[in-house]
């Protein structure tokens, strides 16, 4: 009797935890990160403001992105709300998983986002980027800034790296003397996305792209491309052994231990450089944009953006959501919980910039201002695959650099069908 | 009154006996109809749905409907470098990893079955790898690999040896999977063989022992022979398992460095789900499937396992 009993209501709890979403006013599909764990706080407070439940799914990176296009393919309306990387919209946007916000912001009133936000924080809401209508709103102001030990640089005579023969010079003293457990250089190495996202600023700050301006010609294998390609070789070789694995949290971890002096890195890892429970170097990191290659720096934007889902039934409260949610109030609140704003307003409260922990803002301001987003193509995932898989390569120094670029551009051609 | 309730009764009765005996004939059936629904439902569906998409081009656009393409997936197959690459990474995996692991497994069920046979409680140790899931094997062996803070490079450091990159490395990337999965199960092999060396019969061995053979000679003439059923089984399994090889790959490496770990299964997952190619993703599996199938109905003929 007493198993029974038991057993029943277990299946009464399983069958509630499924069908929780379902009684949902709103559902969200978010990354288990920082991002995603901001996006939680705030969807607590608002259903205790406006009494309507929203249901937070949260997934792995790769995995959000699987999830909604699952839902979009299928046309399932199992999330209302997805909060994409920005590279990700055109995917979404393209092939109709995404909802048109002209009509919202005409019902409530509005023509569109407000000037407070940052210009390329709208831009990449907008499909195709910066000119057509507003498919997402911004919500995490992620953009690469530029991380070093300020001490360590100093003692090898450069007090802020401006360009990557800097950084290079720097990383060969600190690494030769640092004995096979202390290094000049750390980036993400890693196969894929890791390596893509480390190796753009680069390619971009020496006047390289993927694509010509037009986007009528893949330009990868370039001289600037190759001028690109010999630093971040020079750079793998002051970094640590094994760095060709590495991602976000490996470099983290090194940056956040003390063996390792400069990266590229995202701002959400800030709050874990400066807690004294997760780093050895609490104060001791400087935060500058992306330094020069022969043409000025620039960081890649990265931004987490929410959108609705064309199958989503509730979109006009997900929308109201939405609005809520990227208020000036609600960015404030989302920059205390660590993740970085997408807001003028914010960026210059001195209620924020007053304290330690945000003295990084006025770099990450400039750093996303100066920003360049991923190339806009609905194929990208499969693009920064094919590259990525030839930029590991030639971290792993199977092929040489040359092979590198060159199969690269035929790789990139063959995907998108341009020559 | 009491006549015509009785009646009814007995009609009852009858009917009831009715449904009884309907129920006796068609038992087989009912009994069966669970099982039947759930494997119609889990694998026949889904098995048919794969051949369906298999021969279409799928757009991630659900407003676009899907495209006959006949053939056109499965030619794909012959032009797509990425997918011989992972097919060589998966046969090379096959073959070292199953080979290291009947090897060891054999080994050490032949130490333990003639030396150590009371040790209950090393046999039970030896086999905790194998009960673990998968991904917590994966991030155990991550943290083990890890290149600055790692176990292992931490004993290599004090021992004086160079330090490795493991996992990061090209050139042992491949190497430190293998050792992963050797890790994980060898002691399914070795719980195998174990079990057909307990069941071995003693007299053939008495009668050898007598005519003065070798305790090698046992082994080669004897023991092989007598095993090779068990070991056409646990080769047969460990084959079929390790060219779904996924997890230890996803979290070590994620196919990398240099596509050195690319193997079919993670190949698939991308073409799927990173790239939304949902056809083309259906028809590598069906070669994975094909190709199992054609290799296992070999093997079972090789090693004469269909008579």
């Amino acid at each position: 009797m007493v198993r029974k009993l038991l057993l029943s209501l277990a299946i009464a709890a399983s069958t509630l935890a499924i069908t929780g979403a379902a009684w949902a006013d709103i559902t969200i599909l978010v990354p288990s990160s920082s991002e995603g764990d901001g996006l939680r706080a705030a969807a607590a407070d608002y259903s205790k403001v406006k009494g309507s439940k929203v249901e937070i799914v949260q997934a792995p990176y790769a995995n959000v992105f699987e999830q909604g296009a699952n839902a979009g393919s299928t046309k399932s309306g199992v999330f209302d709300i997805i909060l994409m990387d920005d590279p990700w919209i055109p995917f979404f946007a393209e092939n109709g998983h995404l909802e048109d916000l002209t009509a919202y912001f005409k019902k409530a009133g509005i023509e569109g986002p407000d000037n407070d936000f940052l210009s390329k924080s709208l831009a990449v809401c907008r499909n195709p980027y910066n000119t057509g209508p507003y498919v997402c709103l911004p919500y995490v102001g992620n953009a690469q800034m530029f991380f070093y030990d300020a001490a360590k640089y100093k003692e090898a005579g450069i007090d802020a790296p401006q360009t990557w023969d800097d950084v290079l010079k720097v990383g060969k003293t600190l690494t030769e003397s640092g004995g096979g457990r202390y290094f000049g250089y750390v980036f993400r190495g890693g196969q894929g996305n890791p390596v893509v996202a480390d190796f753009m600023p680069i390619f971009w700050s020496y006047g390289a792209d993927l694509f010509n301006a037009d986007r009528t010609k893949v330009t990868i294998d370039t001289p600037e491309g190759a001028a690109a390609m010999k630093t971040f070789i020079a750079l793998r070789d002051v970094s640590p052994k094994g760095v060709e694995s590495y991602n976000a949290n490996e470099v983290g971890t090194a940056l956040a231990a003390g063996t390792a002096a400069s990266s590229i890195n995202w701002p959400n890892w800030v709050a874990t450089f400066e807690d004294p429970s997760q780093s050895k170097m609490v104060g001791k990191i400087s935060y500058t944009t992306i330094p020069a290659g022969t043409k000025p720096g620039s960081s890649e934007i990265g931004h987490w953006t929410m959108g609705i889902m064309s199958a989503s039934k509730n979109k006009q409260e997900a929308f109201d959501f939405m609005l809520w949610a990227t208020s000036p109030e609600q960015i404030k609140i989302s920059a205390e919980r660590g993740n970085p704003p997408v807001r003028t307003s914010v960026f210059s409260d001195p209620e924020l910039t007053s304290q330690e922990k945000f003295r990084h803002y006025p770099v990450l301001m400039a750093a996303i201002q100066a920003s360049t987003p991923r190339p806009r193509h609905p194929k990208w995932p499969e693009i920064e695959n094919a590259f990525g898989i030839e930029l590991s390569k030639a971290v792993a120094g199977t092929i040489t650099p040359e092979e590198a670029l060159k199969n690269a551009q035929a790789a990139v051609e063959q995907i998108t069908g341009l020559k | 009154m009491l006549k015509a309730d009785n009646g009814t009764l007995m009609a009852q009765l009858r009917t009831g006996r009715g449904l009884e005996r309907w129920v006796e004939r068609h038992l087989r059936i009912l009994m069966l109809a669970p099982t039947v629904l759930i494997l119609l439902t889990l694998t026949i569906f889904p098995s048919v749905y794969m051949f369906y998409a298999a021969v279409h081009k799928i757009s991630p656009n659900p407003d676009l409907p899907w495209e006959f393409v006949g053939s056109g997936n499965f030619a794909r197959l012959l032009s797509d470098g990425q997918f011989h690459v992972a097919l060589r990474n998966t046969i090379i995996f096959t073959v070292l990893a199953v080979t290291a692991e009947f090897l060891l497994g054999l080994g050490l069920a032949l130490l333990l079955d003639k030396y150590i046979r009371r040790l209950t409680f090393l046999k039970t140790v030896l086999m905790i790898p194998m009960m673990l899931p998968p991904i917590a094997v994966a991030i155990t062996w991550k943290i083990i690999y890890e290149p600055q803070f790692g176990v292992l490079n931490e004993i290599m450091f004090r021992l004086g040896l160079p330090l490795q990159a493991w996992a990061g490395d090209a050139n042992l990337a491949m190497f430190s999977i293998i050792v992963a999965d050797v890790w994980q199960w060898t002691p399914f092999i070795f719980l195998l063989m174990l079990a057909g060396l307990a069941s071995l019969p003693v007299e053939p061995y008495e009668a050898a022992a007598l005519d003065g053979a070798s305790s090698w000679r046992q082994f080669w003439d004897l023991t092989l022979p007598f095993l090779k059923p068990v070991i056409a089984i646990a080769l047969l399994l460990r084959v079929m398992d390790a060219l779904r090889l996924f997890d230890l790959v996803f979290i070590l490496t994620g196919g990398g460095p240099a596509d050195r770990t690319k193997v079919l299964s993670l190949y698939v997952y991308q073409v799927a789900y990173r790239f939304a190619d949902t056809g083309y993703a259906a028809a590598i599996s069906l070669f994975v499937l094909f190709a199992t199938i054609i290799l296992s109905t070999w093997f079972m003929k090789r090693m004469r396992l269909a008579e």
